[in-house]
């Protein structure tokens, strides 16, 4: 991306006037107040691709993946050697390509993790929606159980530690599976 | 795990201006290196992080939203203030006695439409925010007030200096202003090598 500001509103180039204001500056084609906001990073030329090194001396530690390329740093989970085209560094950690998908597919790698599920919040949709159609509750309490169960030591979510909604809605099932013991037994005996 | 360090910065918000029933909502969340945009849509949710090391600009553009819900709610209840009113006459008149109806009527409007455009103007101008980074330029629907988007912009921005320095708007605007001089134009036609003979193309 160039090193330049348009308008979000009309698209022109914006080159003087309007940058680190503390209040809002018309723009000069459209007009519309704008706060922009600018910092050194617009201006940071993009660092370029490191292309890895062969292996010089007989016996020096070659990449795990490239065996003809000399090693500079060993995964930090894995621990393979790694040359400078297959080091991934992230946060100051050195991961090689493999750990590096693994660790965003399961989630290890937290700074990765970018979708979640909240099983929360379909715990609790699923033990008040059914109450509507009553007869399904008979389904759909057990299953709010599980999940609740099943889910509870897990993370609710990248910034919530609440887990208030599992508590009302294991509640909730527990009451309608109790209802339905009552319900049953009552059955019974009027049967009998 | 969930991480303690997340300060929240906006509340969650429908990304849609009419999408009050709409499931995908958005918010803002302060982190120790980074802010955390939470796209919620039903039970997933879905993360972006922002550096600030990697944060080029902030941009706030006012926007019209606030008049527009001015004048919708300013139309609805005077229109159903005048009905009230006309009603209210012509009935009190006809039978010669007062009518509590139409009174009770604009009070419940009022209730219903006053309360959320005096909301609106208590709140103040609305804006859209985007942010940008190498990579790419996104929107923060959840930031929809210019009052708010200040004080998320003095709060964050001391530790997005702290993590790539500071410029003033002077510098910002000499720089721009030397990337534009030092281009070369992509519409200027190739220079020949030897007047009459034509360009290479190489």
């Amino acid at each position: 991306m160039k090193p330049t500001i348009s308008c979000p509103q009309c698209r022109i180039l914006l080159l003087e006037g309007v940058f680190n204001r503390p209040q809002p500056t018309p723009c000069p084609s459209c007009g519309t107040p704008l706060v922009i906001e600018v910092f050194p990073a617009l201006f940071r030329p993009i660092a370029p691709g490191q292309s890895a090194e062969a292996v010089m001396v007989e016996g020096e530690s070659s990449c795990f993946f490239h065996p003809q390329k000399k090693a500079v740093v060993p995964c930090g989970s894995c621990g393979r050697f790694l040359c400078a085209l297959c080091d991934c560094a992230l946060h100051g950690e050195h991961y090689c390509p493999t750990c590096l998908e693994t660790g965003k597919s399961k989630g290890k790698i937290k700074a990765l993790k970018n979708q979640h599920t909240r099983y929360d919040r379909l715990a609790l949709t699923l033990s008040i929606v059914p109450v509507l159609f009553f007869y399904v509750t008979l389904i759909t309490a057990p299953i709010v159980l599980y999940m609740t169960f099943r889910y509870w030591k897990a993370p609710v979510s990248q910034v919530s530690k609440s887990r208030v909604r599992f508590i009302i809605a294991g509640v909730l099932a527990a009451l309608q599976l109790i209802g339905w013991t009552v319900f049953f037994i009552m059955l019974g005996k009027s049967h009998r | 795990m969930p991480d303690d360090q997340y300060k929240r910065l906006t509340r969650e918000r429908t990304s849609q201006l009419f999408g009050v029933a709409s499931l995908a909502r958005t918010s803002l969340w302060l982190g120790t290196d980074h802010l955390l945009l939470i796209e919620a849509n039903g039970y997933t949710e879905s993360y972006k992080r922002f550096y600030f090391r990697d944060i080029q600009a902030i941009l706030i553009r006012t926007t019209p939203t606030r008049q527009v819900w001015n004048w919708v709610l300013g139309s609805i209840l005077a229109f159903i203030s005048l009905c009230c009113l006309a009603g209210g006459l012509v009935t009190s008149v006809r039978d010669q006695e007062w009518v509590s109806g139409p009174v009770i009527v604009f009070l419940a409007s009022l209730l219903l439409l006053g309360l959320p455009l005096l909301i609106n103007n208590l709140l103040g101008t609305t804006c859209a925010c985007q942010i940008r980074t190498a990579v790419q330029t996104e929107r923060l629907p959840s930031i929809v007030r210019l009052a708010q988007a200040n004080k998320i912009l003095n709060r964050i921005r001391p530790l997005i200096e702290a993590a790539q320095g500071q410029l003033s708007g002077e510098e910002v605007a000499a720089r721009l202003q030397d990337f534009q001089s030092f281009q070369p134009s992509p519409y200027a036609p190739p220079a020949a090598e030897s007047p009459g003979v034509p360009p290479v193309i190489s």
